[in-house]
């Protein structure tokens, strides 16, 4: 039986995530109402973002509680570029995630020799200030008005501008992010994010340049935030500061803990499964946050690592004495 | 014989406290060098200073030639010293081969762009690490383990694994920082034979231990810290006769004692 | 000339609740060993708790100081029970998380329950204004002042000189220390958790008292504003903490003065990167126990 399983296993892994990908690219012919085509395209959009903050929650064990900051300078770049200077939304993809990645680096530069809740607290003010920003400059972001009629994208002759179209812009993020962070962790600098997480004094004496692959690995969490944002703006065609409030970063970060840190696919989980909840809690307005934070609790009491998360490592908290104590009952 | 690791009067004092003060020492290539001391004597801070984890509050070290006080304990790991430590740092929750892949982190160059576009470099290294990390834990006498997770092993396994991930660096020295606590003595004979290994291999080795009959029999020479100081530096038949060293160990009352019994 | 030294008053004023709430924080994390993120809600419970006493019970500051001590203790009781005593041996980031979940719990909950609107607060103290000088200063600055160095001495009473101080000391430096010598470190721990919280939701009452208003969601950047000070003092010390505060509110005055209102909480973000990079372990010589 467990022979089968392990045939099973190698295929899977080959093949699984082009069959994802090819159930995921038919979904908007399958699927008729608009409603459900808008929700698709916000599990996307979330598993994006959800997944790049686990790079750095779940993959190097650092903790960043603001990324609703980096989605925000993501947004706004593309928003103030593409409607005052009419760039290219192409052209500003990379580099609204360019901006957010630099911001990171300053955000992370001077915490990286301190423990985790320093760079904690400091992402949770930086993504308040830069709302605060957002909201008071307002010649440059149009304050409480926000920005308005933000350009859609266009291909060739085709142009993004309804969910069904735009479905596949944010497909074509989450699909190029898995599939560059699948390469990527599974690399030389992939063991080294996990050597930090699991233990920074160890990986250190093995010759990692901790504060380095830190500020790298906060750095690409950044990267794909301003992305993810920048491809919001122009779906959303409209932004302001209160999108992206504190909220919306434990928003994210409920994402992460719910599915699963340390994962590829645990963030995609999360976001399949706070967006389903937020649709059906959607009726009972404020409760719906008091739900996450719940869910939160329940999910380090039970299962820290998450539902689909790394069960192999120290985000799994308390379980290895248990699994040794197991190892041994079973071996008599 | 040149010298690989030498010390030159290095102190580490935490606040008023000294402990280590004004010790020298030099570590011929090739050899099997012993640190020992009571309990508290600095071994562990000296090592730790070695190693860069402390930087010295005064003196000097030089690898090879090249002096390394001061550096971060990754640039000294990238100099060729490699290291486990007294109470196990392993990748808990990582399996066996993950913790030795790591290992060979300064011996692979892919940058981000390699791993994303599995460029030719990045194909070379995987390769190799995937060789040579099964190479180590065929020559530790790992490879049954290889696919368990390291926290879950016995104490003297990981302590195995531990040394394994630091033989993954190939480093000009490798330093054990109690390789032998709590083993049993039928581990504790493997081990001291697995590193006579190592040494003919060419590895220069520095170890601390509490044993003593560990000691005595794998290292060529021995250095004896009390309080922070070097006490006595020399062969174990030297350090065995040596009238600090017992004063150290036993007190001096017990000294007296023998002293005594002798007389009469 | 005359408008500054008046915003140095007000900063002080301001900076000796924010001590306060400091060395709420300060205590929390030297006592359980463990960072919250539930501090700015707490600080906002005691707001509410000393609201409706006022509104209930009559106009006393006493009254409210009772009311809010107590609510504020009991959240802390909460939060030990949720998000401490199953984590001590886990890894530092769960009882983190659990914190922020517990805060989004009671944030959004007080939202609903107290509405998401600004309150006035009621008028406590009669406030009249006197000059010194060019200096003026309000009653309500007095009281704030008053109340923050009685509450301070009395805390230095406990901590210095009864039975629960000194273990709640021996704690927090060496939890296996003490627990050797017999202390029930667990319950001590939550002891010290609830001080803290308590003095925590003390400062929340004056700070509403202060800016006549309170709001649901005021906890978000005061429990940064308590941590940022306490960074002074390497989180744990509680003298350093304390004039964290002080320097952090007198900063923010003089910081308004020279740019607007609204950039008001951007000042505790910058005193704490620059903390960060002057000195991120702290003034404190002594290291109590590091979370």
């Amino acid at each position: 039986m467990k022979q089968a399983v392990y045939g099973l296993a190698g295929p899977v892994k080959k093949y699984g995530p082009l069959v994802l990908l090819g159930i995921f690219l038919l979904l908007p012919l399958l699927i008729t109402k608009t409603y459900i085509l808008g929700l698709l395209c916000r599990v996307l959009m979330y598993a994006t973002l959800a997944g790049s903050l686990n790079v750095i929650n779940g993959y190097s064990g650092q903790m960043c509680i603001g990324h609703a900051g980096f989605f925000c300078i993501g947004s706004y770049v593309e928003a103030i570029l593409a409607t005052r200077f009419g760039i290219s939304f192409w052209l500003l993809l990379p580099l609204a995630g360019a901006v957010a990645a630099l911001m990171g680096l300053m955000v992370a530069l001077p915490t990286l020799k301190m423990r985790g809740v320093y760079l904690a607290i400091i992402t949770l003010g930086f993504s308040e200030i830069i709302r605060l920003i957002a909201l008071n400059w307002t010649e440059v972001t149009g304050g409480a008005m926000g920005i308005k009629n933000i350009p859609v994208p266009q291909l060739g002759g085709l142009e993004f501008s309804n969910a069904r179209t735009y479905y596949y812009i944010f497909l074509g993020v989450a699909a190029l992010f898995l599939f560059v962070t699948r390469r990527v962790v599974r690399s030389r600098i992939g063991r080294a994010w996990m050597s930090i997480r699991e233990d920074q004094l160890a990986a250190r004496s093995l010759g990692v340049n901790t504060p380095a692959y830190k500020a790298v690995n906060f750095m690409y969490g950044a990267f794909w935030a301003g992305i993810v944002g920048a491809a919001y703006a122009p779906y959303a065609r409209f932004i302001d500061s209160t999108i992206y409030s504190l909220d919306e970063g434990f928003n994210i970060l409920s994402m992460v803990i719910v599915g699963g840190s340390g994962t590829l696919m645990g963030p995609l989980a999360g976001s399949v499964v706070i967006n389903a909840l937020t649709e059906l809690l959607r009726p009972i307005g404020q409760w719906r946050m008091v739900a996450y934070g719940v869910l939160i609790i329940v999910m380090m009491w039970f299962r820290p690592q998450g539902l689909i998360g790394a069960s192999d490592s120290v985000l799994a908290g308390r379980d290895i004495k248990a699994k040794k104590q197991k190892a041994k009952e079973d071996a008599k | 014989m040149s010298a690989i690791l030498r010390a030159e009067g290095v102190c580490k004092y935490f606040g008023g406290l000294k402990a280590v003060e004004a010790v020298d020492m030099e570590i011929a290539q090739g050899d099997i060098f012993g640190i020992i001391g009571p309990n508290g004597a600095g071994k562990t801070t000296f090592f730790n200073v070695c190693t860069g984890i402390y930087a010295p509050t005064q003196g000097r070290i030089y690898l090879g030639d090249e002096d390394i006080s001061g550096l971060s304990p990754d640039k000294v790991a990238a100099r060729g010293m490699a290291r486990t430590f007294q109470n196990i740092q392993l990748f808990k929750y990582l399996t066996v081969r993950d913790n030795v892949k790591i290992g060979f982190h300064l011996h692979a160059k892919t940058r981000l762009w390699d791993a994303v576009l599995h460029t030719e470099t990045y194909r070379k290294d995987e390769k190799l690490i995937n060789e040579e990390s099964e190479a180590i834990l065929d020559r530790v006498g790992l490879s049954r383990y290889s696919g368990t997770m390291a926290g879950m092993l016995p104490y003297g396994v990981q302590r195995r694994v531990e040394i394994a991930r630091a033989l993954a660096l190939e480093p000009r020295l490798l330093l054990l920082d109690e390789p032998a606590a709590g083993m049993n003595p039928q581990e504790t004979m493997e081990l001291a034979e697995f590193i006579r290994t190592l040494n003919a291999d060419g590895y220069t080795i520095v170890l601390i231990e509490h044993d003593m009959r560990f000691v005595m029999n794998t290292c060529n020479r021995i250095l004896v810290l009390n309080f922070g100081k070097k006490i006595c530096e020399g062969t174990p038949d030297t350090v065995r006769a040596d009238r600090n060293v017992h004063e150290a160990y036993f007190g001096k009352g017990l000294i007296a004692g023998e002293a005594v019994k002798k007389r009469a | 000339m005359e408008y500054i030294l008046n915003q140095l008053v007000n900063g002080i004023c301001q900076g000796a609740i924010y001590a306060m709430m400091a060395i709420g924080y300060s205590v929390v994390v030297g006592v359980v060993g463990m960072v919250t993120f539930t501090h700015g809600e707490v600080i906002m419970i005691g707001a509410f708790a000393s609201y409706y006493a006022f509104e209930m019970a009559g106009n006393h500051i006493l009254l409210g100081l009772l009311f809010s001590f107590a609510a504020a203790w009991l959240m802390g009781a909460c939060v030990y029970k949720i998000c401490y005593e199953r984590f001590f041996s886990a890894p530092r980031n769960i009882s983190m998380l659990c914190t922020i979940g517990f805060s989004m719990v009671v944030k959004n909950l007080a939202q609903i329950v107290f509405g998401p609107n600004q309150k006035p607060m009621l008028n406590i103290v009669d406030n009249k204004i006197y000059s010194l000088g060019i200096v003026q200063i309000s009653t309500i600055q007095i009281v704030v002042v008053i109340t923050v160095i009685v509450s301070a001495t009395v805390l230095s009473f406990f901590f210095n000189k009864t039975r629960w101080g000194i273990k709640l000391r021996a704690v927090s430096q060496d939890k296996t220390a003490a627990y050797m010598v017999g202390i029930n470190v667990k319950r001590t721990a939550m002891v010290g958790n609830c001080v803290g919280c308590a003095l925590a939701g003390v400062s929340g009452m004056l700070l509403s008292i202060y800016y006549q208003t309170l709001q649901a969601t005021m906890g978000g950047s005061l429990g940064m504003k308590a941590f940022s000070s306490s960074v002074l003092g390497g989180l744990t010390d509680i003298r350093f903490s304390a004039l964290g505060g002080l320097c952090l509110g007198i900063i923010e005055n003089l910081g308004i003065t020279f740019s607007s209102a609204s950039f008001r909480d951007i000042f505790a973000f910058i005193f704490l990167i620059l903390m960060l990079l002057i000195r991120p372990e702290g003034f404190a010589s002594k290291k109590g126990a590091r979370p």
